[in-house]
Formats: C-alpha cells, sequence, structure tokens
C-alpha cells in the first residue's frame, strides 16, 4: 500500500518537500517505513535506529503496525547537545 | 521596578506593563550554564526575571567559548555559575541571581528546584533531561527542554499533565552519545532565544508551540504537534 508521510526538519531537505509516499506492505511496522525512508533518502541512515517517529499525532514505537489512513510523521532525532 | 529600563520592551502589545510586572515576580531555575544556560540566562537578566538561579558544576573551558555568552578568556578555569552569577548581577543589579556551583543529582534536584515557577534546560545530557522530567512531573513545575547539535536545535514546553512530557518524544534516544557534540557557535544563542521565549509565554499563562525544530544552516523552522502519549511511563495512566 502507498502511505503518506510528512517530514520534518532536514528530512524536508533531502526529500524536497514535507510530505513524500512510501509504499510498504499492509502488516509493515513503523520500523518498515523508516527502513523505505532511508533507502530512498540514504542521507538519513545514520538516523536509523533513533528517528522520532509519530502516528497518529503521538510519538510511536518503531514495532507499531502502520494501518491505511495513519498519519505517520519522521523527524530528526532528539538532540541533546547544550 | 525601575520601569524605564524596560519602557521598550513594555510597548510591545503583546507584553505591556502587566507582563513585565508579571516577570519580576518570577523564579526560574537554569539547569546548565554552558552554550544554551548562558545565554538563557544573558536574555533572561536583560528581559527582567526577578529571580534566576543557575546550577552548573563545570568550570569554563576554551572550547566553551565559541557557543556560550558572558564569558572571556580570562575566566577559563573559573566557575561557570559563579561567573554567570557576577555578570548577570552587573547586568541587572535589580535581579535576585545566585549562581550554584554544584552537580545535579537524582537526590539534590528537589531541593534546587522546588519553588521554581519554570525550570530552564540548559543541560548537555539526555539523563539530566529525565531527571528534570521526572522532578518536573511529580511536583508540577513547568519545565522547557532545549537541545543542540551540529546545526539543529530543538526546543519544547513542558506543561505537566497538560503536553507531552520529554519521555513522550525520546524513547527511541540512548542516555548519551559517544564522543564530543558538535555545535555550530550561533546555534545556542539562537535556540536560547526562542527558549526563553516559549519561556516567558509560558510565565505569562500563555499557549505553547509545541515541539520547534530550527535547522540554522538550512534556515528550515518546523513547529510539530505532537499529543501526550497515554502510555508513557512518566506522564501516561499508570
Ligand atoms: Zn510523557
Amino acid at each position: 500500500m502507498i502511505i503518506t508521510v510528512l517530514v520534518f526538519g532536514r528530512y524536508k531537505d533531502f526529500a524536497g518537500k514535507d510530505q513524500i509516499n512510501l509504499d510498504i506492505s499492509i502488516g509493515n511496522t513503523l520500523r518498515d517505513v523508516v527502513d523505505a525512508f532511508v533507502k530512498v533518502y540514504p542521507a538519513a541512515e545514520k538516523d536509523k535506529s533513533r528517528m522520532m517517529v509519530t502516528k497518529n499525532k503521538m510519538y510511536a514505537s518503531y514495532d507499531a503496525i502502520v494501518s491505511n489512513g495513519d498519519e505517520i510523521t519522521l523527524s530528526p532525532p532528539v538532540v541533546s547537545g547544550g | 521596578m525601575n520601569l524605564e529600563r524596560y519602557r521598550r520592551q513594555i510597548l510591545v502589545k503583546e507584553f505591556g506593563q502587566r507582563g513585565q510586572e508579571t516577570l519580576s515576580k518570577k523564579n526560574i531555575v537554569i539547569i546548565g550554564g554552558g552554550g544554551l544556560g548562558s545565554n538563557s540566562a544573558n536574555i533572561f537578566v536583560r528581559m527582567g526575571i526577578g529571580t534566576i538561579d543557575i546550577i552548573d558544576k563545570d568550570t569554563i573551558d576554551i572550547t566553551n567559548l565559541h557557543r556560550t555568552s558572558l564569558f572571556t578568556q580570562e575566566d577559563v578555569g573559573k566557575s561557570k555559575a559563579l561567573i554567570l552569577e557576577e555578570r548577570l548581577h552587573a547586568i541587572n543589579p535589580e535581579a535576585h541571581i545566585r549562581g550554584i556551583n554544584q552537580k545535579i543529582t537524582k537526590e539534590n534536584i528537589e531541593s534546587f528546584v522546588k519553588n521554581a515557577d519554570v525550570i530552564v534546560d540548559g543541560t548537555d545530557s539526555v539523563s539530566l533531561r529525565h531527571l528534570i522530567n521526572n522532578v518536573s512531573l511529580h511536583y508540577n513545575i513547568p519545565w522547557v527542554y532545549a537541545g543542540v547539535y551540529e546545526t539543529v536545535g530543538m526546543i519544547m514546553g513542558v506543561l505537566p499533565q497538560k503536553t507531552p512530557c520529554f519521555q513522550c518524544i525520546s524513547q527511541n534516544i540512548p542516555e548519551s552519545i559517544p564522543g564530543e557534540i558538535p555545535v555550530l557557535g550561533s546555534l545556542p544563542a539562537t535556540i536560547a532565544s526562542i527558549q526563553c521565549n516559549e519561556t516567558i509565554k509560558l510565565l505569562l499563562g500563555k499557549p505553547l508551540a509545541g515541539l520547534i525544530i530550527y535547522d540554522v544552516w538550512d534556515q528550515c523552522f518546523d513547529v510539530m504537534n505532537i499529543k501526550r502519549n497515554p502510555d508513557c511511563p512518566v506522564c501516561g495512566k499508570k
């Protein structure tokens, strides 16, 4: 299925737009969404295990299942320098 | 209070004399006096916050100077908290400033923050932010997270039980990132300014923006509207 993903921060630059379509399978998780994103935009590879991912405006675990119509967002990891 | 000092700020219609008087009665605690904390302290004391505590056990290092405010090369080796106390007092003698040269721990954090109207994040570690988050939720004290990395900064005000907490947005983040964190010198001042705005709005009872993500290199500014996670181990329903 084709899902629409909103992207934030530098991911918008990688994509050249603020929303992208990714092709994933039914029953796939957010981890699969992250993998699909990194495959298309390898510059995001270093964030792969730490990305901030939300599903329907809520922070979600990589194990969460994605259903048709879910609003998914991907953002760079929370930053911790001071 | 010498209102003349704040005349140009009082002219701002969103703020006004009432805003100024409110700030003069507020008590903020800044945890960390480095890139973020020194810049936010500098702004807060000029804007007229009544009482500011700055807690930091570190001494000033030559590698801090590219991104901090108020420190000079002569200060290298001296206490960040105590130098900030001295400089902030010189900027605005009406403000009550306390530099606290101590390390924040799980055991002592409560004693430092219990009278705060808001806690301001100037730390450089994820674990310390989790500690602030826990104490904020436990004592119902709002705090304003900010962090920097390379050219990216993030800011989020946390109103306990009303907005998402730090744990709600950071479950995938490791407690520490190995090595030194790269930071563009202009970044902490920019992010601290936005953090100050969110803090002032919070103190004046205005709504907060959500999670702000700003890349100063690409001039890419985003505000994410995230909901509280009902299963959050810190702020969720137990
Ligand atoms: Zn939470």
